[in-house]
């Protein structure tokens, strides 16, 4: 597999993405440079294209213009309008959605082992023991046999977390994957996003939920109208911010009146 | 009501009636296994990207549901043999009349379960790495067909009960027995009686079945 970890350039380079549902335009000239260890947290108004972002970066969305390289080796390009994906570089990246994440016609083990075996080929008992492994690790071992209808939605997204991980992904994706939680499970899935973090995996992360944007980032996006309004580190995007639409946005946000 | 119920004129003559329903079954069978594949078939070529597929396909729809069934039956089994030169028999042509009218209405069956399944659920199998074909074939069509199964089930028993045309092109069914049974021995009360409690006997359990499915299936796609 594609190992973009190899040499030291960025992680990840977006330059002037630009993106368009109909007359919508979503993404207008969007640059971020990513570099390892990076913890981006993506915040901002709705339609300001978070989502769109993270989906562009998963290559689930073609973009109208602008190119994105992981590792230093083009990923995204547009060629006469068409865009190009990479397959192989996006297999370096792993992603988990805010709704029905898991296949639910499969147990728990087996939605882990589906990409590892049909994907990479690789043996089914190997990739059992690597999927419970991970179960285990994040308390989820005895449920290993259970199907997705039996589990709470936290179970699921913890779930959903250990499957991206099967693939040994060199970047994270997560598009606001507790927001469709009950409040008591937020915590953990945040744990085990905060335990990654501990091990220096690189994230994207789209979430309204500001706590745990001071907690997990080490930079902080402020993304509004399609481009990039405010790009620093959360003491300042969520503290102080510079610019006055974020500043309006934060306060919004925590209810306080500016 | 001087009508005095003698239910022995239909017993006596139970062997026509069974065999009767003995056809019924196999017409049945028949056009739900044509009904199955042909309309998986079907709705892959109406979810075509191409124009040109796509466009037959949803005509061949439209066709069969937006006729009744026992016009399909008739003009099937006089007007295929007349344009076609093609006659197959009564059976036969019974059975490529429900058949098809079954294929299609199992195509919106199968394309309204294909089009069911979450994008998330594509999504998903895209950020996993698989191929179209792979996440086609492990996460879409697996969770699809389960969708589908109540709806396909219901089909196939709709089929079972429309089966009683073809009794009116000479094919020698439950309904076409119990009609001839009927003007032999003056006994329609008990004929059609007994006759419409054998067609519910059958259907009655398989739309319990497809009440349970789609109970369980509440549950599982929660």
């Amino acid at each position: 597999m594609f190992d973009g970890t190899r040499d030291q350039t960025a992680l990840v380079r977006m330059e002037g993405l630009h993106k368009s549902y109909g007359a919508v335009k979503v993404l207008q000239g969007l640059d971020i440079e990513m570099k390892r260890g990076d913890r981006v947290v993506v915040i901002g108004p709705s339609g300001g294209g978070k989502s769109t972002l993270l989906r562009v970066l998963m290559g689930l969305e073609k973009v109208d213009a602008g190119n994105i390289s992981f590792g230093g080796r083009p990923y995204i390009t547009v060629r006469n309008g068409k865009t190009v994906i990479d397959t192989e570089v996006r297999r370096s990246i792993g992603m988990v959605f805010q709704h029905y994440t898991l296949f639910p016609h499969l147990s728990v083990l087996q939605n882990l082992v589906l990409a590892p075996c049909k994907v990479n080929g690789e043996g089914t008992a190997s990739a059992k023991a690597r999927a419970q492994a991970l179960l285990d690790r994040f308390g989820l071992g005895a449920r290993a046999g259970a199907y997705p209808a039996q589990l709470s939605g936290g179970q699921k997204q913890r779930v959903a977390i250990a499957r991206a991980l099967m693939l040994d992904p060199k970047l994270m994706l997560f598009d606001e994957v507790t927001s469709a939680l009950d409040p008591e499970l937020v915590a953990e899935v945040e744990q085990v996003m905060l335990e990654l973090a501990a091990q220096a995996m690189p994230m994207v992360i789209v979430t309204h939920d500001m706590w745990f944007a001071r907690n997990i980032a080490s930079r902080v996006i402020f993304c509004a109208g399609g481009v990039v309004v405010e790009d620093g580190p959360p003491e300042q995007v969520l503290g102080k911010p510079i610019h006055e639409r974020t500043r309006e946005f934060i306060n919004r946000v925590f209810h306080i009146r500016a | 009501m001087d009508y005095v119920l003698d239910l022995g004129a239909v017993t006596r003559h139970f062997g026509p009636l069974l065999e009767g329903l003995w056809v019924t079954i196999q017409l049945t069978l028949a056009a739900n296994a044509m009904g199955l594949v042909l309309g998986f078939a079907v709705a892959l070529l109406v979810l075509s990207p191409v124009r040109l597929v796509r466009l037959p396909a949803v005509a061949f729809v439209e066709f069969f549901r937006c006729t009744p069934a026992i016009v399909q039956i008739v003009w099937f089994f006089y007007c295929v043999p007349m344009l076609f030169n093609l006659y197959l028999g009564s059976m036969t042509m019974g059975i490529l009349a429900l058949g098809l009218n079954l294929a299609a209405f199992n195509g919106e069956a199968y394309r309204a379960a294909i089009q069911a399944v979450p994008r998330e659920q594509r999504d998903a199998a895209v950020a996993l790495g698989l191929s179209p074909l792979q996440s086609t074939l492990h996460v879409i069509l697996p969770t699809a067909l389960r969708l589908a199964m109540p709806v396909l089930l219901t089909n196939g028993i709709v089929i079972f009960q429309q089966s009683a045309l073809v009794a009116i092109v000479a094919v020698p069914d439950l309904m076409y027995e119990a009609k001839s049974l009927a003007t032999k021995t003056y006994r329609p009360i008990e004929t059609f009686t007994l006759v419409a409690l054998v067609y519910f006997a059958v259907s009655f359990p398989v739309s319990q079945v497809v009440g349970w499915l789609e109970r369980r299936r509440a549950v599982a796609m929660a």
